[in-house]
């Protein structure tokens, strides 16, 4: 599946930042068969562009590329002193923060996230017979 | 702390002391209150001292060591919920908390133990992986305190801003989980562990695992990628790795030896290492114990697809421990593969027949549900939990015991 959303996300990086506005991801969950079935590229090009994998919020983001380019110049200069390790450490830091950070997201189903605090009221009852 | 346990034995329900209690022990409670309370202010913490002292109560603490983070781990969220419940993070608390709690578990993050933070690693020069960085001392206390059912002020390390955040409360638990690098790096940490496990991944894997986790972020490349794996690495080598031989679990993961030439880290080989000779840990075994077993489940009865399934049972020394080593190769994509395997294992701590396959069938999205990863996490789970239930019904016993005395 990674590998599939590198191949999408770099043809749709222009549009990266808009995609964190497009509303109701979930629905287009279920449609995404629907190009592939169907045939139909008309469509395929907006719902390919909601398939790829959530993007990181945007602060985390610009933390890793400020964090990278640190990296690089403070190695460029010396790479086996303690302040490159400790540059590439943050770079790592960053990245695993990034990655919980786009879990988080992918994770986050309004009604699951609503009956988690109010398992009783009626949308959130459950049966088990 | 032992003589809370041993003086309430009259009722074996737990003991709430938060101003002292009328019982017949009354003086007894009230020495251990003052012991409390004067601990709890000199770390500055104006919490209310809170001594739970039940018989049965006194904390598990279990250590885990692992590169990927805090909490979040499917690691973590396959033992949390092998006790029962999903383990959240504190409600209304600090956002970036890496704390994880459920009913029977919490999950605390070593990294809130950094001494040092981003800023101050940058000056120093120091990796997060240097024991520099890290307040052992602070660790040692806290880690005790739980176990013996005091409650701390732990403080957080906000791994987003890289700040150390004010802290936050922590009730003991029935079990804690201790995990990040280094729960087993001090020794009087490693004396309050009551088990430990170590994730030890191979270069490679861990080389495509964080190509598959960093190539969609903006920024990286695999150059960037692979000179934040080879900065880290001596350091990583010099205070994580010798970790290793101190754990009574070891899960190696190895690329796989059935596709040859395979550098996508998708189908692994996964070794679990278990101490022998431990009071509460029976290892899992194939077939017969002690003996060296190769095993090729897919044949006649069982139809798999490529790249199939490969076992491997055999006693082995590691680091001069006596260990048994349980080793799977391949990957799971049939239900009844899954069951199949778990049949022929023996000394799984499972409570029925197929609960291993239940478990991992709960948690088919996380990663690793299709092949050793996932299916010696959760054996691992159910051991720890046969562990904690060890432990509980002997301290029982010990109680009765000075009960009758």
């Amino acid at each position: 599946m990674a590998t599939a959303t590198a191949g999408v996300s770099t043809s749709a990086r222009g549009v990266v930042s808009s995609k964190a506005e497009l509303p109701k991801p979930q629905l287009s969950k279920g449609m995404l068969r629907l190009p592939w079935a169907s045939g139909r590229r008309a469509s395929s090009r907006r719902l390919v562009l909601v398939a790829s994998s959530p993007s990181t919020p945007p602060n985390i983001s610009e933390k890793v590329v400020e964090s990278i380019k640190k990296a690089e110049e403070t190695c460029a200069e010396d790479a086996a002193s303690g302040e490159c390790a400790a540059a590439w450490d943050e770079v790592e830091e960053l990245s695993a923060a990034a990655s919980h950070a786009r879990d988080k997201l992918k994770a986050s189903d309004p009604l699951e996230e609503y009956c988690k605090d109010n398992p009783e009221t009626d949308e959130c009852r459950t049966y088990e017979d | 702390m032992a003589t809370c346990a041993v003086y309430t034995t009259p009722s074996l329900h737990s003991c709430f002391i938060t101003s002292p209690a009328k019982t017949s022990l009354g003086f007894h409670q009230r020495q251990v209150i003052f012991f409390t309370s004067r601990r709890l202010t000199k770390r500055g913490g104006g919490s209310a001292p809170e001594v739970s002292c039940s018989a049965e109560a006194k904390t598990v603490v279990i250590g885990l060591a692992a590169d990927s983070g805090c909490g979040k781990s499917t690691f973590m969220r396959r033992l949390t919920s092998v006790f029962g419940g999903a383990a959240e993070p504190p409600k209304g608390g600090n956002p970036d908390s890496n704390t994880l709690i459920s009913d029977t578990t919490t999950v605390i993050c070593l990294d809130d133990y950094h001494s040092l933070d981003r800023t101050g690693r940058k000056e120093k020069g120091v990796t997060a992986l240097d024991p520099r960085a890290n307040d052992f001392d602070l660790m040692y206390e806290q880690v005790k305190a739980l176990k013996d059912g005091v409650a701390v002020d732990k403080p957080i390390y906000n791994h987003v801003t890289g700040l150390l955040d004010p802290p936050e409360l922590i009730r003991p638990p029935k079990i804690l989980v201790i995990e990040g690098l280094h729960p087993m790096f001090d020794p009087r940490v490693r004396e309050l562990l009551d088990f430990s496990i170590y994730l030890d991944i191979s270069n490679e894997v861990k080389f495509a695992w964080k190509i598959q986790r960093d190539m969609a972020e903006r920024g990286h490349s695999l150059e960037s990628i692979k000179a934040s794996i080879e900065a880290r690495k001596p350091d990583f080598d010099a205070y994580i790795d010798p970790q290793k031989q101190h754990a009574d679990a070891v899960i190696e993961v190895l690329p796989t030896q059935l596709i040859p030439g395979d550098n996508e880290g998708k189908v692994l080989r996964v070794r679990l290492i278990m101490k022998e000779g431990l009071k509460h840990f029976s290892p899992v075994y194939l077939f017969d114990e002690g003996s060296t077993i190769s095993w090729i489940p897919c044949g006649r009865k069982l139809t798999c697809s490529y790249p199939g399934i490969k076992f491997a049972y055999a006693p082995d020394t590691y680091y001069n421990n006596e260990v048994s080593v349980l080793e799977m190769d391949g990957q799971f994509d049939r239900l009844d593969e899954l069951i199949y395997v778990e049949s022929h294992l023996s000394d799984l701590s499972t409570k029925f027949y197929g609960e291993v396959t239940q478990q991992m069938l709960k948690h088919s999205d996380f990663p690793g549900s299709n092949n050793g990863t996932g299916l010696f996490q959760t054996i691992v789970g159910l051991k720890i939990r046969d562990l904690y239930e060890q432990i509980g019904a002997e301290r029982a016993a010990a109680v009765a015991e000075a009960a009758k005395v």
